[in-house]
């Protein structure tokens, strides 16, 4: 019964455009009513106690490395160096959109940001080239989901937070996913480019490449810097993340010279209040997420799931079946704070490795980003190609398909994730 | 009276940038001190977290003020502009109600919050936990004076388009991923 | 006369650890007591949130109940900085007589003022030290370790003043950090290394039993005093009971978690006699600097108490 008001009350003020923060919040009140313990104080307390973590102070410091790559010239070498090694080869730019989504990855934790750079840059080329416009902008979406997955990664630190899970491991253990995303996009790229009459770039000469990959280089440093740190242990991922962020500023200011001082406190601003908009929902779900618990809702679940808790496998097929039927209406953000607090009882309950369950359901949200009729990514391909909505959505599906179809195959065989996390941590 | 609203909202701005800047600073220096001459303050981590909690709740006026908090607008973008005013108003009275009990808990919490003080710098947590009557007032507020202009028929297009999630800039893309 | 109560007691450990006997322990002596009326509910690993943040809601009247260290409290009553003074106790028995004690309900009203009713001392136990460097014996060895230690001004102190190069960090990244030698060194008790396997990332462990802290069982006033005489008196009992249990618990469970230790080939040193009183000799000036925010007559008391028990 508090699991039906909990969702009736959540699903009711989102469905009337209340924003999810908020509905968060007021699914929060009608439960603490409900349980008859009404007290102003548990919203007030555990909103700001929500924020006074310092393991999510990582969220901002990476917000704003990924604005300081886009604004200080990163993103355009990394792209132009994979023009340099992959562009002449057949279906090229796809190929190319591709492999800088997932070195774009590697330094940004945005999939709208890195979507945006990748559709600004790579999109009108690939229309000159003669590609099919669409299909063009759904593989960039597609390619763009890959930055939640492969670290830096906003998504695991606030699944990280909420779960209570190293996101270290975490963070190791979405690189080879992450890639497996990427490859399944040169495969289904390669399939559906082969009808297609498009000239592929002249190959770039020795010294074109050379000269590419040393304007690169320095944006290439970035993951090393990153990954190199964290997995040394030298750093905690708050510390790489305000790492990453100077280096990047470093780089757009005294190497690239793209960044002008006058245009710092516009890229500090705009990372400023996106960190606002998903803290203060991180917030509002831990305020959710303490009424949940102390209403023993995570229990009721449970019990309607006994039959799965032995069968690890079959459970993690329904969840991830769930999860992607949420994930067609919801963001990835507020689906992890929704759906964490609830899953992650029974996944512990049931034996399930917590940062394989982390990785998969980080994975599965992503794939809700470019899922019709809530599909954010897509609204940035869309926005910044000028392409009807529509038009994107058709443009995604083998790419979607693709990566659903590795995700399921990640379901079947979890040491895919698991044995290349141990080997990494 | 506009005029210097707008003020309030550059100055909020600025705060902002200011807040972040000086966490990236303390977290930065930290960085340093630790491993290039093993020290470290143990202010910085504790003010830092502080930063944050301000950066979050204040930002989070900010953001509200723009339409900046994220929705899940597939049922009301189907609705006809009357349907959409309805909707508009519920979802103004459900926010209302909200930021009240947050704001009215910060005021119960007061002084539980104000006899505890941080671990480090010795500060009252009051300085922390209080943000709450900031956050609470100003969306409240904000919410207050959109339902009114919604009752007596002030409501722009504008606002209703961005109500039902239409015209996104790329930056609120950015906010929902 | 008893009502029919759903008491929710929050922890930050995780439900195979000794206070989770003592709750069962608890719960029976309640069962019994109340006729089933008086219930309790525990979350286990912080699900309710931090400890601080736990004993926020006891203060607010929003929850129940809180197992928590004295230590993070620190900032609401400053006088329980004294348990994390260095060397105070030195057994188990001598914590005992003071906790249960005199001094221990001095302790309590303290709490009291402040909203918080405790019922019971229970035990977390006392703190040991790990190192990857070298085997320590004495003062001197602690010289340039990087130890971690928690996030409390008089840890920092204590082993600043032993030489060693004293790092605030969060429990969670303390695995890792030992892993690859980012630190060097932490401090918890038996129990703890055990559970956490920092064990397996070590190589000498030493006796140093530099601090006991103990388990508070908090109740949230507010709502204590809406119960009635033979609730409290229930609960009060019932958190005794549950004390034993858990004190009884621990203590095999440190000596399980030594043996292992040891099986796992890690060093294992002591304290020489003469050491121990060297060592706390030179912490008194840890005493004299924090002695003004905990308290004089606190600890002044705490110690007047001691030299009268090792008389
Ligand atoms: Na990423
Ligand atoms: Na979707």
């Amino acid at each position: 019964m508090t699991l039906l008001i909990f969702i009736g009350s959540l699903l009711g003020a989102m469905a009337i455009g209340v924003p999810v923060a908020f509905a968060l919040m007021f699914c929060g009140v009608i439960l603490m009513w409900f349980m008859g313990m009404f007290n102003t104080q548990i919203i007030a307390q555990n909103m700001i106690a929500g924020a006074d973590t310092f393991t999510l102070l990582a969220i901002p410091f990476f917000i704003l490395a990924g604005e300081l790559m886009n604004s200080g010239g990163l993103s355009r070498r990394i792209i132009d160096f994979a023009i340099a090694c992959v562009g002449h080869i057949r279906g090229g730019l796809g190929i190319v959109a591709i492999m800088a989504a997932i070195i774009m990855a590697s330094i940004s934790g945005s999939a709208a940001a890195d979507t945006a750079a990748l559709a600004a840059i790579l999109l009108p080329m690939m229309a000159k080239a003669g590609y099919n416009v669409p299909r063009a902008g759904g593989l960039i979406a597609a390619g763009g989901i890959i930055a939640p997955v492969i670290p830096p990664s906003m998504a695991f630190i606030v699944f990280g937070v909420a779960a209570n899970v190293s996101i270290t491991q975490l963070f190791m253990a979405g690189i080879v996913p992450g890639i497996m995303m990427g490859l399944s996009l040169v495969v289904a790229w390669l399939i559906v480019v082969r009808k297609d009459n498009v000239q592929p770039l002249p190959k770039a000469l020795m010294s074109e490449r050379l000269t590419a990959t040393g304007r690169a280089l320095w944006a290439l440093g970035m993951p090393v810097i990153i990954l190199g740190g964290i997995k040394a242990g030298i750093m905690t991922p708050t510390e790489a993340a305000v790492i990453a962020a100077a280096y990047a500023m470093f780089v757009g200011m005294v190497i690239y010279r793209e960044l002008k001082p006058r245009d710092l406190p516009r890229v500090i601003l705009q990372a400023a209040k996106t960190t606002s908009v998903i803290m203060f929902l991180v917030c509002a779900a831990l305020v959710s997420a303490w009424l949940i618990t102390a209403a023993n809702i995570p229990a009721e679940i449970a019990g309607y799931i006994e039959p799965l808790i032995d069968r690890p496998m079959l459970l993690m097929f329904v969840i991830m079946v769930l999860v992607l039927v949420v994930g067609t209406a919801l963001d990835l953000t507020p689906t992890i704070l929704i759906l964490t607090p609830v899953l992650m009882p029974i996944i512990k309950q049931a034996g399930i490795d917590p940062v394989y369950f982390g990785v998969m359901f980080i994975m599965n949200n992503c794939i809700g980003l470019i899922t019709p009729p809530v599909g954010v990514v897509l609204n940035v391909v869309s926005g910044v190609g000028r392409i009807p909505l529509g038009k994107v959505t058709a443009g995604v599906w083998p790419f979607l398909l693709a990566q659903t179809i590795v995700l399921f195959l990640l379901v079947l065989f979890p040491d895919l994730v698991l044995v290349p996390a141990r080997w990494l941590h | 009276m506009q005029k210097a609203i707008d003020l309030f909202y550059r100055f909020l701005e600025l705060l902002l940038i200011v807040l972040l800047s000086g966490m990236a600073i303390m977290v930065f220096v930290n960085v340093i001190m630790r491993y290039g001459f093993n020290s470290g303050l143990n202010v910085s981590e504790e003010l830092s977290r502080y930063f944050f909690v301000w950066l979050t709740f204040i930002g989070a006026v900010v953001a509200f003020r723009e339409h900046g908090h994220l929705g899940i607008e597939t049922l009301v973008m189907f609705l006809s502009r009357r349907g959409r005013i309805i909707c508009m108003g519920l979802a103004n009275l459900v926010i209302i109600v909200c930021s009240v009990i947050f704001f009215w808990g910060t005021w119960k919490q007061f002084p539980i919050n104000a006899s505890m003080a941080a671990p480090v710098t010795g500060m009252s947590m009051i300085w922390v936990y209080g943000i709450g009557l900031f956050t609470g007032a100003g969306m409240a507020i904000i919410a207050l004076e959109r339902l009114i202009r919604l009752l007596t028929g002030r409501v722009t297009d504008e606002e209703i388009a961005a109500f039902a999630g239409e015209n996104l800039t790329i930056e609120q893309l950015a906010e929902r991923t | 006369e008893f009502n029919d109560r759903n008491i929710r007691i929050s922890n930050g450990i995780n439900a195979d650890h000794p206070v989770g006997n003592g709750i069962k322990a608890m719960q029976a002596c309640l069962d019994e007591k109340s006729g089933g009326k008086l219930k309790i509910t525990a979350f286990w690993g912080g699900a309710l949130g931090g400890d601080l943040q736990a004993t926020q809601a006891l203060r607010s009247g929003v929850q129940e109940g809180v197992v928590t260290s004295s230590s993070p409290l620190v900032g609401i009553i400053p006088a329980l900085g004294v348990f994390d003074l260095p060397f105070l106790f030195g057994t188990p028995q001598e914590a005992y007589t003071v906790l249960d004690g005199k001094f221990g309900d001095m302790m309590n009203e303290k709490l009291a003022a402040a909203g918080l009713v405790n019922l019971a001392y229970w035990e977390n136990g006392f703190r040991n030290l790990s190192n990857s460097v070298r085997p320590v014996t004495k003062w001197e060895d602690f010289s340039g370790m990087k130890v971690r230690v928690m996030q409390n001004n008089i840890f920092l102190d204590t082993f600043q003043n032993l030489g060693a190069n004293a790092t605030p960090m969060a429990f969670g990244e303390v695995f890792s950090a030992l892993e690859t030698n980012a630190i060097d060194a932490q401090e918890n008790p038996y129990v703890t290394i055990d559970t956490s396997k920092f064990f397996e990332v070590q190589k000498y462990i030493t006796e140093t039993n530099h601090a006991y802290t103990p388990f508070l069982l908090l109740f949230s006033k507010a709502i204590f005093d809406t119960y009635t005489p033979e609730e409290q008196a229930a609960l009060r009992e019932c958190a005794v009971v549950g004390r034993d249990e858990e004190r009884k618990v621990i203590q095999d469970l440190n000596q399980k978690s030594l043996a292992k230790i040891k099986d796992a080939g890690l060093a294992v040193n002591t304290l020489s006699p003469e050491e121990q009183v060297r060592i706390r000799e030179k912490s008194m000036i840890v005493y004299d600097k924090h002695k003004a925010e905990i308290g004089a007559d606190v600890v002044d008391a705490i110690l007047a108490e001691l030299a009268a028990i090792r008389k």
